[in-house]
């Protein structure tokens, strides 16, 4: 909007919003006076202002009609039965029907998210209980009662090939 | 300053009826009534509709009452839900149900030009062009549609238009500039 006029609308970055802003009088004095200025001297610029100007005029015809003399009569019974109605259908449908359009969508996200993590823990902790970890766990104890008893064994044929201890021999040599 | 002062008078209303204070719903719905009618009435084409959609719009507002805070401009908030609702509307196809004809137009026409007695010449002239421009904006896109509703003649500003369709000012420029440039195209023949 601080560019220099009139680089022409067509031209210049903030071009399109300025002809709209000039076009629905939102456009500031100062800016709609440096517009008017430009368009009497750049035909092209004019020719899109006046062309805006004529869609404005033509929208205008679209006049909405008045609303009905009884349309708060209406609301006010509405707003009556509601309060009528039991809390929980009130509750239901602040729920359901809520004023911020955003509302409800964020806590459904979040609780289908927890929903979601929750099965999904329930899910793997039996798989924890039977299958892939467990027996690889048994089968580390099982290696390690394996390695226990190999390393007895390699004791026990070591203890085999060893020669007799000196006190054998000195009792086998004794000559009663 | 008179723009800022009503702002800052929708929010206190509204506080007002947070405390229980029915009175100053009436005035809300008084001062905003017709703007979210003919808002309505615009984005869904449909006289009945547009008024039932806007009294969903008023009951919702009443029932948040309890939790409102004024973080933002009651006028953005209204049209937020409007927006929503009429969006709503279209995509779930009850268009096609309850839309009024097009050819309705010359009804009403009668209604809206109350100030002089057009002759018939200019009454039929008068439909022809309402039913071209009805169906210009009728085949925009949603988001331009509404936008362009609430820009041209709701006068809200981009920020507000912003909130309301839930995306950024460039976007909502840009929504605009599009909507006008297919309208200008269309509607071309009419200057």
């Amino acid at each position: 909007m601080n560019e220099g006029i009139m680089d022409c609308l067509r031209n210049a970055k903030s071009g399109a919003e300025t002809l709209l802003d000039y076009c629905s009088g939102a456009l500031e004095p100062a800016r709609v006076a440096e517009l008017e200025r430009h368009i009497e001297i750049c035909a092209e610029c004019r020719s899109a202002v006046e062309a805006q100007r004529e869609l404005w005029e033509t929208l205008d015809l679209w006049k909405a009609p008045a609303v009905s003399a009884d349309f708060n009569a209406r609301l006010y019974a509405r707003i009556a039965r509601e309060n009528e109605a039991p809390a929980w259908r009130r509750w239901i449908r602040r729920l359901t029907q809520p004023a911020a359009p955003y509302a409800l969508w964020k806590p459904a996200a979040v609780a289908l998210a927890c929903t979601v993590l929750a099965v999904g823990f329930l899910v793997e902790m039996p798989a924890d209980r039977h299958a892939p970890h467990a027996p690889s766990a048994n089968a580390q104890i099982e290696t390690e009662q394996v390695d226990i008893e190999q390393v007895a064994n390699a004791l026990e044929e070591l203890d085999l090939l060893t020669p007799p201890t000196p006190s054998k021999a000195t009792t086998s040599a004794n000559p009663m | 300053m008179e723009a800022i002062a009503a702002l800052e008078r929708d929010a206190e209303l509204m506080l007002r009826v947070r405390a229980g204070d029915d009175t100053s719903f009436g005035v809300l719905l008084d001062r905003h009534r017709a703007p979210v009618v003919h808002f309505l009435y615009r984005m869904v084409q449909n006289d009945a509709v547009s008024e039932e959609l806007a009294q969903e719009v008023f009951l919702r507002v009443y029932r948040s009452r309890a939790t409102y805070e004024p973080t933002a401009k009651f006028t953005t908030w209204l049209f937020r839900i409007a927006t929503h609702l009429a969006l709503n509307w279209i995509r779930d196809g009850k268009k096609e149900k309850g839309q009024e004809s097009l050819n309705d137009a010359v009804e009403g026409m009668e209604r809206q030009v109350p100030d002089r007695q057009p002759t018939v010449e200019q009454e039929m002239l008068y439909a022809v062009k309402l039913k071209e421009v009805r169906e210009a904006i009728g085949m925009l896109p949603e988001k331009q549609r509404a936008a362009v509703m609430m820009h041209k003649y709701e006068e809200l500003d981009y920020s507000q238009i912003a909130r309301a369709l839930g995306c950024s000012e460039s976007a909502v420029k840009s929504l605009l500039f599009r909507a006008y440039e297919a309208l200008r195209v269309r509607l071309r023949h009419m200057a």
